[in-house]
């Protein structure tokens, strides 16, 4: 597998550092970028279409690349990598979501995966603000059973929380997801998934939710309450809900959060990433502030020593803590880096999906989630 | 940091060579961008800080506020259950994994007559000294072991000068961590309780005993009604036979058939009885099916003839003749369904049809029908037709007359025979009773010429009979009934005297009353048979009876008697008994 790294900070410096890395005929097949909404998307798309390349990729919330030559993490910029891909072991197909629930579009792409591959790995990147990523997850599950490995991250908007897009070479789209399936008899795919945030406050009660939605908690408004519990003006919402999810207590299971990703101010009701059950017990979370940086690498450390072995890396980390660690997150993502030597592309994301090692896949928020990939060394 | 950039920024002063100056710089300006990427990281956690430290002094400030409502409501429950545990008339203790005591209620502390601050931190047997029952102990460390409540334990529990009978509920109290640190014990007094349920308990036997002494008046009751039954049917019948003026016969009639009512009155009372007092039983005989249908038809079509009405048996085909069965009670059924077909008719035809459900090995399931085209039954009325005492409304029934009871035996006989009972019907038009039967195939063919051995007077002709009877009445109806069938009567008052009178003339057959004074019938056949022993000799002995229950006949035949007839009785039963005895004893 040969690959290469670039970033850019607009669809025609993107074009340049293409023609840049190909000159010395270079011919990757695939390429997977991660880029702000800044970018002219379409005209980078209409770029992707004309040197026919498949591509995998969508908007970000801040886009990383570490590779010995770089080491950024940038905003309002695209970062993209080229790889060489074994043909027959790969392939990258868009979904459109528009009228489909998030598990009907999570059972077209596991069925999809399924008829690629008799044991495929996925990749996948869903839009932001539409997608109910536990529903996604369990819609795949639902088709290509439990054990699916699957990695991915919900696209982002700058915290614009307006529009969000997957594209691939043939389409930009903003209501959908982008998959890539992988030959797992020929890459070895492993992952983390690591949150660190804690429960704050007393237990509350949804009292009325549909889905994704929250309309009430305690009987109350539920942006109300997230207004008044965090002493907060409403245009901070849902920025703020990404930093303070709500901690759904599961008895006997571990706890899951979920972020406000969407308001509905005229219903006084939270949008969040994935499903919230009627009656559920939640209370708020919250980032225990730096110290999680040091946890994270203690994982990191961790998971390097039980997988040492990788040719590439792909993180995708929530959004909420690159606003909570700000500049300190590159010593989370320099860990990743120190540890492998091996290219490393990711961005921030709305909603991170995973298997934390041998784990059931899960959808998550606020979690650092990373997927290490290795190509087996019997095949060329 | 800094003293490094100063140490560099010197150094610098004094670069010798042009390449030490940019090397020096470029190192320099290396160390200042790491003393910017830190003053970066610095100011964001400032900001951060100051950001977050907002979030979460209100975050708190609402929890310390949610907390607070919190505890009031935890004040508010222990309050409550403080409460409850005063005002329950219940004993209620918390035991900890040791099951020592750990807070009990003021009746609790009151039962032991201790305080119950001095209770906690005791076992049982220190606080009721005395208190052997391990098995208590045992089911409450089953519960700390378990996990599971016990319901409904009672104990009989005695401390000190008293006596309790005590239930208790046991349930294991658990952590947030979902572990069983104790449990709580609930427990009620229910002496008094178990004092009613021991009077409920005598009163019932008391109630029980009082239906079987209701039920055995009643037998006895009934049993005593046919001695004068016996003559007003005995004395009507030999009147009867007198010259009489017509309008005389109409009224004898009237007597008759009054009397007759009143003894199926009767007879259906002292079934019920039985049937009530379990004492019912029933006497399988074979029986041939045909033979019944065919008395039954004969005694139906008279009756119906007086109300010009049809009657008509069907028995079908495949109805297997050769049967085992009580045909009595069988009769008694039929007869009847038949007789209220006819009551309810006032036109047109009763039809009975016999069908045969299952045949399977040696057994047959048979169905009665009995048809009517009379007045029929309310649908409402359907329901409790079969009931004890119940009775179609009288506007329905008009002028008909019975016990109430006819319907509810022939239920409890189908039912103690194995079979079912029910009816269809429809108001004005009709109705149909029908009933099931098992029955045992017989392949004994039952001797017919006994069983229907013609009355042949010529065997009494010169014969001499002796009766034992104590009752005036019915010495006359026998000595009637006897002297116009040719016998010479010999009449003894009591056991005694008829034992004393068979030693003094050379018998052809001795009729004894079974209920006399000084001797009794039984006693009478035995002395006799006894005698006769290691000889040749067998007078026949006929019993005369007022019990008609099953099991008498064994009783009789054990005593040593020939047959027996039921009182009432008519000319026609006594000269058909007879003569079998009879013809039997000279054959």
């Amino acid at each position: 597998m040969v690959l290469k790294t670039f970033h850019a900070d607009s669809v025609k410096g993107f074009r340049q550092a293409w023609a840049d890395n190909t000159s010395d005929g270079f011919q990757p097949n695939a390429a997977v970028i991660f880029s702000s909404v800044d970018l002219e998307l379409q005209e980078l798309v209409s770029f992707l279409q004309t040197i026919k390349i498949q591509a995998f990729g969508c908007s970000s919330c801040g886009e990383f690349l570490y590779d010995t030559n770089n080491q950024v993490i940038t905003e309002g910029g695209v970062v993209c990598l080229m790889m060489t891909l074994i043909p027959e072991s790969f392939d990258i197909k868009q979904f459109n979501g528009l009228g489909r629930s998030s598990f009907e579009l999570g059972n077209n792409i596991g069925k999809w995966a399924g008829e690629r591959f008799e044991k495929p790995a996925i990749l996948i990147l869903g839009s932001g603000l539409e997608t109910d990523g536990e529903q996604l997850v369990r819609g795949i599950q639902h088709v290509a059973g439990n054990d699916v490995s699957m990695f991915g991250g919900l696209a982002g908007d700058d915290t614009q929380f307006k529009e969000t897009f997957v594209f691939s070479e043939e389409k930009l789209e903003n209501n959908g997801a982008i998959a890539m399936a992988l030959n797992t008899s020929q890459y070895i795919i492993q992952g983390l998934a690591t949150s660190g945030w804690v429960s704050i406050g007393a237990d509350k009660i949804i009292t009325h939710a549909e889905g994704n939605i929250v309309y009430t908690i305690d009987g109350q408004p539920a942006l109300d309450v997230y207004k008044d519990y965090l002493n907060v003006s409403d245009t901070d919402l849902p920025e703020i809900g990404v930093e303070y999810p709500l901690l759904i207590k599961k008895p006997g299971a571990q706890d899951v959060l979920r972020a406000v990703i969407n308001v509905d101010r005229e219903k006084k009701s939270l949008i969040f990433a994935g499903t919230v059950p009627n009656g559920a017990v939640v209370t708020f979370s919250s980032s225990p502030g730096f110290e999680i940086i040091e946890s994270t690498r203690n994982k990191v450390n961790e998971f390097h020593n039980h997988n040492e072995e990788a040719d590439l890396l792909i993180l995708f980390s929530c959004m909420a803590r690159h606003n909570a660690l700000g500049p300190t997150i590159s010593e989370e993502i320099d860990e990743a880096w120190h540890n492998w030597a091996k290219p490393l592309i990711g961005f921030f994301t709305y909603g991170e999906i995973g298997n934390n090692y041998n784990a059931a896949c899960d959808f998550y928020n606020e979690t650092f989630t990373m997927v290490s990939i290795k190509q087996k060394s019997d095949v060329a | 940091m800094s003293h490094k950039i100063v140490t560099l920024i010197e150094e610098i002063s004094k670069a010798q060579s042009p390449e030490a100056f940019f090397g020096l710089k470029a190192f320099l300006l290396n160390e200042l961008k790491k003393v910017h990427s830190d003053y970066d990281k610095l100011a964001f956690k400032y900001e951060r800080s100051t950001k977050e430290k907002n979030i979460l002094n209100s975050l708190l400030t609402k929890t310390s506020v949610d907390l607070k409502k919190v505890s009031d409501n935890l004040k508010i429950r222990a309050e409550e259950l403080s409460i409850l545990l005063t005002t329950i008339p219940a004993f209620v203790y918390f035991k900890d994994t040791q099951l020592k005591y750990q807070i009990v209620n003021q009746q609790f502390a009151e039962l032991a007559g201790i305080p119950s601050d001095q209770i906690a931190g005791k076992m049982i047997h220190e606080v009721f000294p005395g208190y052997e029952n391990s098995d208590y102990l045992e089911k409450e460390y089953a519960v700390l072991k378990n996990g599971i409540a016990l319901y409904d334990l009672e104990e009989e529990l005695t401390f000190k000068d008293w006596k309790r009978w005590i239930n208790s509920n046991i349930a294991p109290i658990r952590n947030l961590e979902n572990q069983i640190v104790g449990l709580i014990g609930i427990s009620w007094d229910i002496t008094e309780r178990k004092l009613h349920e021991e009077e409920l308990q005598k009163s019932n036997e008391l109630a029980v005993a009082g239906t079987l002494a209701k039920n055995e008046f009643i037998a006895s009751v009934s049993h005593e009604f046919r001695t004068p039954m016996n003559g007003i049917l005995g004395l009507s019948e030999i009147l009867k036979n007198s010259p009489l003026a017509p309008d005389q016969v109409d009224l004898l009639n009237g007597i008759i058939s009054s009397a007759e009512n009143l003894l199926v009155l009767l007879n259906d009372v002292l079934d019920f009885s039985a049937i009530e007092a379990g004492k019912m039983e029933m006497d399988y005989q074979p029986f041939m099916l045909d033979r019944v249908m065919e008395d039954i038809s004969l005694v139906m079509k008279m009756k119906a003839a007086e109300k010009s009405l049809l009657f008509d048996i069907v028995i079908e085909e495949m109805v297997p003749n050769l049967l085992i069965g009580d045909s009595q009670r069988f009769r008694q059924i039929m007869i009847n369904l038949t007789n209220n077909a006819v009551k309810f008719t006032e036109h047109g035809k009763i039809a009975v049809h016999v069908s045969l459900v299952k045949l399977s090995g040696n057994s047959a399931h048979l169905r009665f029908e009995v048809s009517d085209t009379g007045i029929g039954i309310a649908p409402d009325a359907l329901n409790s037709l079969f009931r004890v005492f119940s009775r179609i409304k009288p506007s329905k029934a008009r002028q008909q007359s019975g016990t109430g009871l006819g319907l509810s035996i022939c239920k409890k006989l189908t039912e103690l025979m194995g079979g079912r009972i029910g009816v269809e019907s429809s108001l004005g038009k009709g109705s149909l009773f029908w009933f099931t039967l098992p029955f045992t195939l017989s392949i004994l063919h039952k001797n017919r010429s006994q069983e229907d051995q013609p009355a042949a007077s010529s065997c009494f002709k010169q014969k001499l009979v002796l009766v034992a009877e104590d009752n005036a009445i019915n010495q006359r109806i026998v000595s009637y009934h006897l002297q116009k069938m040719g016998f010479e009567v010999e009449l003894a008052i009591d056991g005694q005297q008829a034992l004393e009178k068979y030693h003094t003339r050379n018998f052809d057959l001795v009729v004894l009353d079974i209920q006399m004074p000084l001797m009794d019938g039984y006693q009478v056949a035995k002395a006799i048979r006894q005698e006769e022993q290691g000889s040749m000799r067998h007078l026949p002995i006929i019993a005369l009876t007022a019990n008609a229950m099953k099991g008498d006949r064994e009783s009789y035949l054990e005593a040593g008697m020939d047959d027996y007839v039921s009182k009432p009785f008519t000319y026609a039963t006594l000269e058909k008994v007879i003569s079998k005895a009879l013809c039997r004893a000279i054959n």
